[in-house]
């Protein structure tokens, strides 16, 4: 469905010293520099996959998402979606893809979500009684009947985003760019827009390309991430193997009978947190059988955990890393 | 070629479809502010009289009552076009293109972009201010004025053609327009621009004859209001040659291709310069 090879894409950006004389002297003379938003990335993705972006702020995720939909003329590389080439914008192109973006909208504003999805209709020449039929069944799955009569600068921001996604859907297209779809939404409409996003790729088969910040939408929703860092690619694999790979640890988590914790728990591995009758210990994963046992025999145990450490954790040891190898690189080449 | 006029047929009746939809959704959203259209009505009646007005005053210290060949009634046919394609500006095209640079500031041209449709159809046909349809009122009321004030009606034949230049003149409106707004993609607030054009516009008042020299010929060919209003209004008179009838047409098709053409490049501009 999607095949990537060196994709680049580089800016220029000019650059301005602070203080009024070098504002002066910017008016005539700018610097130009060269920033480097996506740097050699290669991947492929198949057809029906769900598949997440990964990566800190500037890391290249929404620039390579832009390249992928079209938005955007790669300075070098090849990019190939469902065998077009995304920029030349081409009419079936453009009907197969969505973009959604969490921080932006395509709903007319002052205006109820439903007049948005009429014009989108006539876009994209959906028939009415098929697009009467998809109307039915996004307003019944994501559960949105009145707010789709309610002008849209009323709706929260929540019932927003799903207004979005039924405009974004009513095409029913094959390929979802979503970027940041659960920005700013409490936890249970996080939930709500991820359990609908997966439910839209298993009965469609549609392929889903999404970047978040949120790693739980990320471990929900995307059997495989592509972690992303100053526009290079970090890691291609899922988020058992980067973990694996990057923080191999396990943590236990354990609450004890009677709300007491016991000393000496140092014995049994790092201890990264303790509260009132609880500690979470973190050990090498070989280590953890053996000392689940002991644990339960010493101790009288009420609740007991055993988990990865969380995502956050293991992209911020990865890309602390990453810094350090490209620092090193850096002395070595100068 | 009957297959590529059946496509040009198809196209145009989908572009057509838009283009009510579009509508539709201009005048639901004219309908959450009724009290826009008794301001409007009376805002354009108090603008078409401040734009007779002058007249009154120049022609009453005339003598003679002509003014480089044209007389106050002829004049104020002028001012009628001038009128018309005012109430163009403020409720077809200014509304839909000043939603382009908004869609600029804010990002969401991507979704424009991203459609399955012409962006620059879809840019153009955003937005319309019905309410403003009180200046096409205004200047129906300034041609009845003049008419009668002339003592003679116009035949059919300048009628239409009168109308015709009137259409091409918003064609040639929507053109300058259309390259203001590309100047959004690369410096973002273009509104001293407009407000620099409309006054520019502003000439298109008066008889293009009370000009001389360079000024004439730089509001004929480079900002052509002349040809906007002056030729519309000659038409309806009677008096314009089919030279200048011609030269109105092909002023306007090559603003229209180079309006174009700077449109595709702006958009490329922003395709590959934005982040």
């Amino acid at each position: 469905m999607i095949e990537v090879e060196h994709l680049k894409k580089y800016y220029s950006v000019f650059r301005r010293e602070p203080g009024l004389r070098n504002s002066l002297k910017a008016l005539f003379r700018r610097q130009k520099t060269e920033v480097r938003a996506v740097d050699g990335l290669s991947f492929h993705i198949a057809e029906g996959k769900r598949v997440g972006f990964l990566g800190p702020n500037g890391a290249g995720k929404t620039t390579t998402l832009k390249m992928l939909s079209g938005l955007l003329y790669p300075s070098s590389g090849k990019v190939l979606v469902d065998g077009h080439l995304p920029h030349k914008r081409e009419t079936d192109f453009l009907k197969k893809i969505i973009l959604v973006m969490g921080q932006k909208q395509q709903l007319l504003w002052d205006l109820p979500p439903l007049e948005t999805l009429e014009l989108n209709r006539a876009i994209y020449e959906v028939q009415k009684p098929v697009f009467r039929k998809r109307l039915e069944a996004l307003t019944e799955l994501l559960d949105i009947g009145p707010q789709l009569r309610t002008p849209a600068r009323q709706l929260s921001l929540g019932e927003r985003m799903k207004c979005e996604l039924a405009a974004g859907l009513i095409h029913s297209p094959k390929l979802l760019f979503l970027d940041e779809p659960t920005i700013g939404l409490d936890v249970s409409m996080q939930q709500t827009i991820r359990e609908f996003i997966r439910s839209y790729n298993e009965k469609e088969g549609a392929t889903l390309i999404l970047t978040s910040h949120n790693m739980d939408d990320v471990e929900a929703l995307c059997p495989r991430i592509l972690v992303i860092d100053k526009g290079r690619l970090l890691f291609d694999g899922s988020v058992a193997e980067l973990v694996a790979q990057v923080k191999p640890e396990k943590r236990i988590g354990l609450r004890f009978e009677d709300n007491k914790l016991p000393e000496n728990l140092e014995a049994y591995g790092r201890v990264v947190s303790t509260g009132v009758g609880e500690a979470t210990l973190q050990l090498n994963r070989e280590e953890v059988s053996g000392v689940l046992g002991q644990l339960l025999a010493r101790f009288a145990i009420k609740d007991l955990t055993v988990e990865n450490p969380p995502l956050e954790e293991v992209m911020g040891e990865l890309f602390s890393k990453h810094a350090f190898l490209r620092h090193e690189e850096g002395t070595e080449s100068t | 070629m009957s297959g590529i006029l059946r496509h040009l047929g198809v196209s145009m009746w989908r572009y057509l479809k838009l283009l009510g939809i579009q509508l539709k959704a201009s005048l639901l959203l004219s309908m959450q502010y009724r009290a826009d259209f008794f301001i409007d009505a009376v805002i354009s009646m108090f603008w078409a009289v401040t734009a007779i007005a002058p007249l009154w005053v120049v022609y009453g210290e005339r003598v003679g009552g002509q003014i480089s060949g044209w007389s106050l009634g002829e004049a104020m046919l002028v001012v009628g076009c001038f009128i018309f394609l005012q109430a163009v500006l403020e409720g077809v095209i200014q509304p839909s293109l000043q939603t382009v640079v908004e869609h600029i500031r804010k990002g969401t041209l991507d979704f424009v972009l991203l459609k399955p449709a012409d962006a620059q159809f879809l840019v153009s046909t955003a937005r319309f201010q019905p309410w403003k349809a009180s200046n096409f009122l205004a200047s129906g009321v300034i041609f009845g004025v003049a008419f009668a004030r002339l003592e003679v009606w116009p035949s059919l034949g300048n009628l239409a053609q009168g109308a015709l230049l009137l259409v091409v003149a918003t064609g040639l409106l929507y053109s300058l327009w259309i390259w203001v707004v590309s100047a959004a993609f690369v410096v973002v607030k273009v509104n001293n621009l407009t407000f620099l054009l409309s006054a520019i516009l502003d000439v298109g008042r008066w008889p293009v004859g009370v000009f001389r020299g360079v000024l004439r010929w730089v509001f004929t060919f480079v900002i052509p209001t002349a040809l906007m209003t002056t030729f519309p209004a000659q038409a309806l008179l009677g008096v314009l040659s089919w030279a200048e009838f011609r030269l109105v047409i092909v002023c306007a098709v090559v603003f229209a291709i180079v309006s174009r053409w700077v449109w595709l490049r702006s958009i490329r501009y922003y395709t590959s310069a934005s982040s």
